[in-house]
């Protein structure tokens, strides 16, 4: 992907603004500064949306695998060229708005839903510092930027005139703020082991990688993370068979397109996300650089996603309530105690964890993991409901032991 | 145990990534082949064929070869082209009269001037509608003397409904392989239409045509 | 790089300032209730640049978070919710008063404004919290450190506040 190319050459904030300023008069300073945002500002969209395309063709080849069924393959190499074919079918088709619907709330809508899924990406790093160079409050940025899609879905939803595009949407946003609380807390307690909260600081503590070090965090982030994205097993909102296509009722094509494109720009920043915070991000072994290890990462975090979405079945609406309420919220926050006590305990100095703290922290972790999950989900998962003991109605056999079945044998009997 | 069923699931799925015999998609009309699949389609070996054609193995190392692949079908499937053979045929229409569609022309001439029993009428027009046809094959059933049966394929769009009419030129001079459906006779001689090998018109049928002298010991005993 | 682009700092500043401002009138005089709701979430991210621009990235961050992705969805919600809320808000008959009494608290903010020392570090308003807290370093550290020793009463109200609130919320869907 383009990414790599471009970061083996250091190439982040303050390199172009470097460049760039050796030859532009001191006064004109600003004209540097937007140069170089703008350089970057398309070099991070042609990345993104280069790589939404690529993940749109992996992922339907990769259904189509799990599904015994071939995905497309028809138009170009491998079908790689089928979402241009998509993105042309969705860009010819007619654009329609409700009549009487709010129209600037309803052209505005997609747009709002796909700035923040842009922006998220320039914080992520690659290669030592990320486009936007060090953000030293990295992970809340995050976090602050994936709460605003609640907006753009209310807006979509509201907007349509449509009361099931209305009821799709409040149910969408209710599922996406209760499962930001979880993936909340879960950054938190990665945020106190790394002792920073800036994205590369974090990829630069893992000596070893957090899913080993909290395997609840883990555990949780991705779930509530699957919540967020509306992904298998959340997806009741765009479930074809239940309330039309929920808030995207009345979209069609180019901002159905947008649309589109966030939720699939979506799994590739939260995989990207899992990648920094739990697999230790471009850390890894030998001659193979560190874009490419992240590269690697994010593709097996992505593979796991669609395995994921073409194996297990879609829950209920009070079931994905149900488990970020008595499920996830509990276990982040014993996560939580758990790690803020062991962090109290080790008691880091400047340099962070040292690498023996951090196995031990391994060790009690992975079992509070097991136990946390076995209680949590013991005593407040849903109960089984007792099966009743069949009836038989009085109605199965109405002639049985009756009269009725006598008196006809008698009259058969008597002709 | 809590998330075992999950993992089984998971294990189900990957099954399917990974067994070559889970991948159940007939790819019609062109399936898509690698180097070793066009070899083994074409039948040529691989070496012969990176030299003599370049081109094509190129593209089936990018995925863009084709090959065509033709869906496998019983024998006995009722397939849209009729076999008529015309040599068995004497007119006599029962086909048309046992259609539940009417959808059988057949117009008939005296061939000759006194038509004896044994002799077949001229037919002036056969014409089957597949249109509207639905290949129940009732016709084949009724035909008395095998000379109609149903075809074995499936590939008869046209771009204009007028055409889908076949008419009693294109009957003749299709090719006949009929599907052994209703026809014993060729079930038995474990007859498969789907191999490409036709039918001639006496080994099509049940019935032969009685000779002179089995006619004329016929009106004998009569 | 601070003191170079401090022209393009102030052409910021004006942007924001104006676009903040902007939408705190549009919310206020839009008839339409779901736009005002939206104005208002522009108003938090116009203040969220505007802590930016003070240099305080965590209070920004955790502005958007709280304030536009959780406090502007309860408004929406609130909005949706309501009946008959396709008609808007008209204007009442209490323009004058309004008027009066807002002029009257613009002027106090702006006495308070004019007369306060604003030098952040040194001057009554900058004691040692502040000093401690700004520093570049550790801001979050600091700022939980401020929380948990000298305003801890604040913060457990608070806690207990939206104990009360969840509560009552509770105890509005308990079936009978």
């Amino acid at each position: 992907m383009t990414e790599i190319l471009i970061l083996r050459s250091g190439f982040d904030f303050n390199g172009i603004y470097g460049f760039f300023d050796e030859f532009m008069p001191d006064s004109l300073d600003w004209l540097v500064f937007l140069i170089t945002s703008l350089i970057l500002a398309i070099v991070i969209i042609n990345a993104v949306v280069l790589s939404t395309a690529l993940l749109t063709w992996f992922e339907r080849r990769l259904l189509g695998r799990f599904q015994s069924r071939l995905g497309p393959n028809r138009w170009g190499p491998f079908g790689l060229l089928q979402p241009i074919a998509d993105l042309v079918s969705l860009l010819t088709k007619e654009d329609t708005i409700p009549e009487g619907a709010d129209k600037p709330i309803f052209t505005l809508a997609p747009i709002v839903f796909l700035a923040p899924a842009l922006i998220v990406f320039s914080v992520i790093p690659l290669h030592g510092g990320s486009f936007l160079g060090n953000l030293n409050v990295g992970l809340i940025f995050v976090i602050a930027i994936t709460s605003i899609n609640t907006l753009a879905v209310f807006m979509a939803g509201w907007s349509s005139l449509n009361k099931y595009a209305m009821f799709g949407a409040m149910r969408a946003v209710a599922m996406l703020i209760s499962y930001e609380i979880p993936m909340g807390i879960t950054v938190v307690a990665v945020a106190l082991v790394a002792q920073t909260l800036g994205l590369s600081d974090v990829v630069l503590a893992q000596d070893i990688p957090y899913i080993l070090v909290m395997p609840l965090a883990f555990l949780v982030f991705i779930t509530a993370a699957s919540a967020e994205m509306s992904r298998t097993p959340f997806d009741l909102i765009e479930s074809d068979s239940e309330l039309g296509a929920g808030y995207h009722t009345e979209y069609s094509g180019a901002k159905f397109a947008l649309l589109q494109l966030t939720e699939f720009m979506a799994p590739i920043i939260v995989a990207a996300l899992v990648t920094t915070l739990f697999l230790s991000g471009w850390r890894g072994y030998g001659p193979i650089p560190g874009p490419v290890w992240f590269v690697i990462k994010t593709f097996i975090v992505l593979f796991g996603f669609v395995w994921i979405r073409a194996s297990w079945p879609r829950l209920r609406v009070d079931q994905i309530m149900g488990l970020a309420w008595k499920g996830l919220l509990p276990l982040s926050i014993i996560n939580l105690f758990v790690v803020a006590i062991e962090v109290f305990i080790f008691n880091p100095g400047e340099n962070g964890l040292s690498t023996t703290d951090l196995w031990i922290m391994t060790g009690v972790n992975w079992g509070v993991t097991i136990i946390a999950i076995f209680a949590i989900f013991n005593l407040l998962g849903q109960s089984k409901s007792e099966r009743p003991v069949p009836v038989i109605s009085p109605l199965a056999n109405m002639y049985a032991n009756t009269n009725t079945v006598k008196k006809i044998t008698d009259l058969a009997e008597a002709e | 145990m809590y998330g075992l069923g999950l993992v089984k699931g998971l294990m189900v799925t990957a099954k399917n990534l990974v067994l070559p015999s889970r991948m159940m998609t007939v790819q019609y009309p062109n399936r898509k082949v690698g180097l070793l699949g066009l070899s083994k389609a074409t039948g040529v070996p691989l070496p012969k064929l990176l030299l003599k054609d370049p081109i094509t193995s190129v593209k089936s190392l990018l995925g863009m070869a084709e090959v065509k692949e033709s869906l496998p079908q019983h024998p006995r499937f009722r397939g849209e082209e009729f076999s008529w053979y015309e040599q068995r045929c004497t007119g006599c229409a029962s086909c048309a009269k046992y259609c539940p569609l009417g959808i059988i022309e057949i117009v008939t001439s005296e061939s000759g001037d006194q038509m004896q029993e044994g002799q077949k009428y001229h037919l002036d027009k056969f014409d089957i509608d597949i249109g509207r046809c639905m290949f129940c094959g009732l016709c084949v059933e009724a035909c008395p003397y095998d000379a109609l049966h149903m075809g074995s394929g499936f590939e008869e769009g046209t771009y204009r409904r007028q055409d889908l009419v076949i008419d009693k030129r294109k009957l003749v001079s299709a090719k006949k392989t009929p599907s052994t459906w209703f026809r014993p006779q060729l079930a038995s001689k474990k007859y498969d239409p789907h191999k490409g090998k036709n039918v001639k018109w006496d080994g099509a049928g049940r019935h032969e045509k009685p000779s002179l002298e089995q006619q004329q010991e016929k009106w004998a005993k009569r | 790089m601070e003191t170079d682009t401090a022209f393009i700092i102030d052409v910021v500043f004006w942007i924001i300032a104006v676009c903040t401002i902007f939408s705190a009138i549009a919310v206020v005089f839009l008839r339409d209730v779901f736009r005002s709701a939206l104005f208002l979430v522009v108003t938090f991210i116009g203040v969220a640049g505007m802590f930016l621009l003070l240099r305080a990235e965590f209070l920004a961050m955790v502005q958007i978070l709280l304030y536009v992705g959780a406090i502007a969805v309860l408004i929406l919600f609130a909005v949706v919710l309501t009946r008959d809320v396709e008609q808007g808000s008209p204007f009442n008959g209490y323009i004058a008063p309004a008027l009066v009494i807002s002029g009257l608290i613009l002027a106090g903010v702006i006495f308070v404004i004019i007369n306060t020392d604003w030098n952040m570090t040194s001057g009554e308003i900058g004691s040692e919290e502040l000093t401690f807290a700004f520093s570049e370093t550790n801001i979050v550290g600091n700022i939980a450190e401020l929380l948990i020793k000298k305003y801890v009463l604040a913060f457990e109200a608070v806690s207990i506040v939206l104990l009360g609130a969840v509560i009552g919320a509770l105890a509005i869907v308990r079936r009978r």
